[in-house]
């Protein structure tokens, strides 16, 4: 087969036959090869990450292990043995299991009505008892308490994450595909997840791993492979890789741009924001920001460090009032925000990069150039689609969106290509001033470090204030001018980013 | 064989011409059967065709149809589910029936011409309607309640409105009959007669109404193409956080929809008085023609797609009219026309969740 000419990775050949072989799979969707004759094997007991750029095509191959999509050529061989998934039941009897990044449960049920539920469609039958029993179990694993009567809507999205885990231990899995499922998680509870995970491994299981932090598959992953422009460009065990081998494999020449050096410090220039004594409620009515007092100024990036769930999301989503706040006073550029409305900070120039890019940022059916017309900063009253595609046309080069055209909708882009539709609408928004949370969490180390050097230029060149919220300290020492410490809903500490020491930013973010 | 779940949704246009060729085989199907073979599918099938092929019986039904479907359409859009065609109808009707009969313009014959009357009437009915669909989009807007029962009970207030109006105040005393007056002529929308060598063929083509049809089209086509609005409108059916964290106000914008939307459909109600009955006739429920609810046949048939409305407006107003060729035939009563319409729609439904998945042939190799 010529496909198999193809392959120049090192081949790991451990004295066992793989659970999962892929031979060849190839997959086109209209405009792009997703995946081009992609050879792989996935050894029983392993955790195995599966690296690329965003659109590399790590996405579509884990869907075809689970049987949403079915390959154009290719094969799959399970123990040696050939199978076809046309749907994710099939995929589940050869008990491969997908967990997934927006959790697949009824809010108004509780976890275990949801879990009998889910089992029920899969053909298995469980009485809500022995359900109850099986989630106190698993989520004690996970050091955490979970009633399993409780509504769903009541969890936190790590709480519903962990009821995803469950849904596939009751599964019986012995293949779980994590695809960036993790991605979203406070780092601390993403460490608790690694822990299960590693748990699962030897007790025998098998862990197909999507990330785009190299770092974290250097950390916990046995195999790593990558995948490039719908290319598997190699296979690496544990002992051969290294940060520099994965980034050359993902990168390629990008890799030479991969820096976290401190970008060129801003040039501050009088008040821009103005933050004062400010009491902001969180979902449950308590109070999630007490009291926060800071600045930002023109030309400086503002940056705010903490574990999440501290009051960061809350704070970012005031600012841009989304979210009503009781006390305090929020100014910018002199005028008092409290009876102004997000309308007229868009039109302002005040962009906002929110949390969670598909549920808050963009609409996945609508199409590149309709998600950035929606905002009133480029049309107001008739829409003059012929700029507005322009400008689509120029930010999907500038940020080397993949897309086969401005016209197309979102939900055929991968999920870094989506991020990087809502992280360009909003930088081109920001003539004033820019608002973020977890600006780059979706994105591949390449791309975030772009971003983050475009944020800055803008920052440095026009002149923009940002006020950026991150639990990447990584980013932040990177982008900051300022660095603000939040814990527990306040401001524990500020500092210079120059004079600014790593370990101590981190004791104040845990204190 | 192998049945997958497909990447790409298929051309809009497949499963609405599917449903329209299946459902109408189950229908000739079930006529068959319970009319224990009284009614042949040839019978059957002859009426379509004749229904089909006699635009100049169909037009009043047709246009009608068409601008309530663009008005459903508008509030489809933004997944605001406006079932309430029927109550925004009939306040456009009445508040027609008031102009040209009881308000004070009507007191004063000669005041205003034929064509002002009529403008006059139209807008407020376009108000009236509009006002309707308002009220069921407050609730929807500030308290999250669903608006599906909420616009159909405001159908039922709207009837027992006008049916309070007609046995009261508006009754005409003339007769025995529980209905108002009859709208003066010069109020009405006049149906053209076409008179070829001496033939005469009565048609119910109102070019009045086939204008203000072209021109609600078009009006629709500007709103959801060129305008924000149509764009929020489309937005707030797919992630209305979007809206949200653009400054979007969101309640606003589901005020709109609806309120669009029974604007629209008011001007259905002016249509149906001057153009068909001439007058209101209690118990307005029974008399009603129901476009608001088969609206939403001819809305979802469109799949949405505005070019496609006219078209399913023009399938549906034929079938209406083939039911009536087969009354005429003596096959069946006015029943028929609803065999048909249900067995179009049970199986669009059917099709619309097949539609997501596809068969596949492929050939398993074994290895080796
Ligand atoms: N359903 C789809 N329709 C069209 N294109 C798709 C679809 N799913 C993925 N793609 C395209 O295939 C490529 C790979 O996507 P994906 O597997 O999601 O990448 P990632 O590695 O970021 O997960 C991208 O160019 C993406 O735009
Ligand atoms: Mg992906």
């Amino acid at each position: 087969m010529a496909a198999e000419a193809k392959i120049d990775q090192k081949v790991f050949s451990p004295p066992l036959q793989p659970i999962i072989s892929l031979r060849g799979i190839t997959k086109r969707f209209p405009g792009v090869i997703a995946l081009d004759h992609i050879n792989m094997d996935i050894y029983p007991g392993t955790i195995h990450a599966l690296l690329g750029e965003n659109g590399a095509g790590k996405s579509t191959l884990v869907k075809i292990l689970y049987g949403i999509y079915t390959p154009d050529e290719g094969e799959i061989l399970i123990n040696n043995e050939p199978v076809t998934f046309t749907s994710p039941m099939d995929a589940m009897m050869h008990g491969i299991v997908m967990v997934s990044q927006s959790p697949q449960v009824i809010d108004r049920l509780t976890i275990a009505e949801n879990l009998i539920l889910s089992l029920k469609r899969y053909g298995y039958f469980a009485t809500l008892g022995r359900i109850a029993r099986e989630i106190r179990a698993i989520a004690k694993e996970f050091n955490v308490k979970l009633d399993p009567n409780i509504e769903v809507w009541k969890l936190s999205y790590t709480q519903k994450q962990i009821v995803e885990f469950i849904r596939a231990m009751l599964l019986g899995a012995k293949v779980i595909l994590i695809d960036e499922a993790l991605t979203y998680l406070p780092i601390e509870e993403k460490k608790r997840f690694y822990e299960f995970i590693k748990n699962f491994k030897e007790r025998g299981g098998t862990v197909i791993l999507i990330t785009h932090k190299i770092y974290e598959a250097l950390d916990i992953a046995d195999m790593i492979t990558v995948l490039r422009r719908g290319k598997n460009v190699g296979t690496l065990t544990r002992q051969e890789a290294d940060i520099d081998k994965v980034r050359r494999l993902m990168f390629g020449e990008r890799s030479k741009e991969i820096t976290y050096e401190r970008l060129p410090p801003g040039n501050p220039n009088g008040d821009l924001l103005e933050i004062k004594d400010l009491w902001v409620r969180g979902d449950f009515g308590e109070y999630a920001v007490q009291g926060v007092s800071l600045k930002v100024r023109r030309g400086e990036v503002f940056a705010i460090a903490g574990v999440a769930g501290n009051g960061q999301k809350e704070l970012i989503q005031a600012v841009v009032r989304i979210r009503p706040y009781d006390r305090g006073k929020i100014v910018l550029e002199g005028v008092d925000l409290k009876d102004k409305s997000t309308y007229y900070l868009r039109v302002n120039g005040v962009g906002y990069i929110p949390d969670l890019p598909a549920r808050y940022g963009v609409s996945i059916e609508n199409t590149i150039v309709e998600n950035i017309a929606v905002l009133p900063t480029y049309a107001r009253g008739l829409i003059d689609w012929e700029k507005i595609r322009n400008l689509a046309l120029k930010l999907i080069k500038e940020f080397e969106i993949k897309t086969p055209s401005p016209d197309t909708p979102v939900k055929f882009l991968s999920g870094g290509n989506i991020m990087k539709v809502l992280v360009a609408r909003e930088l081109n928004t920001a003539t004033k001033l820019l608002v973020a949370y977890n600006p780059t969490r979706a994105l591949d180390e390449a791309t975030a470090i772009k971003v983050r050097k475009i944020i800055k230029d803008k920052v440095r060149s026009q002149g923009i204030g940002a006020l950026i919220a991150s639990e990447d300290l990584d980013e932040i020492f990177q982008i900051a001018d300022r660095i603000a410490v939040m814990n527990s809903g306040r401001i524990v500490g500020v500092f210079d980013a120059e004079k600014a020491k790593r370990e101590e930013v981190e004791k104040l973010m845990v204190m | 064989m192998i049945i997958v779940r497909r990447v790409k949704p298929l051309p809009y246009w497949v499963v609405p011409v599917l449903a329209l060729i299946i459902g109408i085989l189950v229908a000739i199907i079930i006529l068959y059967g319970i009319s224990g073979g009284q009614i042949p599918p040839s019978d059957v099938l002859v009426s379509i065709g004749q229904g089909f092929l006699q635009p100049h019986l169909l037009a009043m039904t047709f246009i009608l149809l068409s601008i309530v479907g663009v008005g459903l359409l508008v509030s489809f859009k933004g997944a605001i589910w406006n079932i309430g065609g029927e109550g925004q109808i009939y306040m456009g009707a009445m508040v027609t029936v008031w102009v040209v009969l009881f308000s004070p313009i009507a007191m004063m014959p000669g005041l205003l011409g034929a064509f002002t009357m009529k403008i006059t009437y139209l807008i407020l009915a376009m108000i009236l309607g509009g006002f309707w669909a308002f009220l069921s989009a407050i609730p929807r807007a500030y308290l999250n309640l669903d608006e599906v029962p909420i616009t159909l009970m405001m159908n039922y207030i709207a009837y027992y409105i006008v049916d309070i109006l007609v046995r009261g105040p508006w009754h005409e005393r003339k007769y025995g009959y529980l209905r108002t007056p009859t709208i003066p002529e010069n109020s009405w929308f006049r149906t053209m007669v076409i008179r070829t060598k001496g033939q005469i063929i009565a048609t119910t083509l109102s070019m009045e109404l086939l204008i203000i049809m072209i021109v609600i089209f078009f009006v629709a086509w500007f709103l959801l193409r060129y305008t924000t609005i149509g764009l929020y409108i489309k937005v707030l059916g797919n992630n209305p956080n979007l809206l949200k964290s653009s400054g979007i106000n969101v309640k606003l914008i589901i005020l709109l929809a609806l309120t669009i939307s029974g604007a629209i459909i008011g001007i259905v109600g002016a249509g149906y008085v001057a153009g068909i009955t001439h007058n209101l006739s209690y118990p307005v429920e029974e008399k009603s023609a129901q476009y608001g609810y088969t609206g939403i046949l001819v809305a979802w048939l469109s799949m949405l797609e505005l070019i496609a409305i006219p078209v399913a407006a023009y399938i549906i107003a034929a079938l209406y009219n083939a039911g009536i060729n087969m009354q005429i035939l003596g096959a069946g009563g006015a029943a028929v026309v609803n065999v048909f319409i249900g067995s179009i729609l049970i199986t669009y439904t059917a099709l619309i969740m097949i539609s997501e998945y596809k068969v596949k042939f492929v050939i398993k190799r074994r290895r080796g």
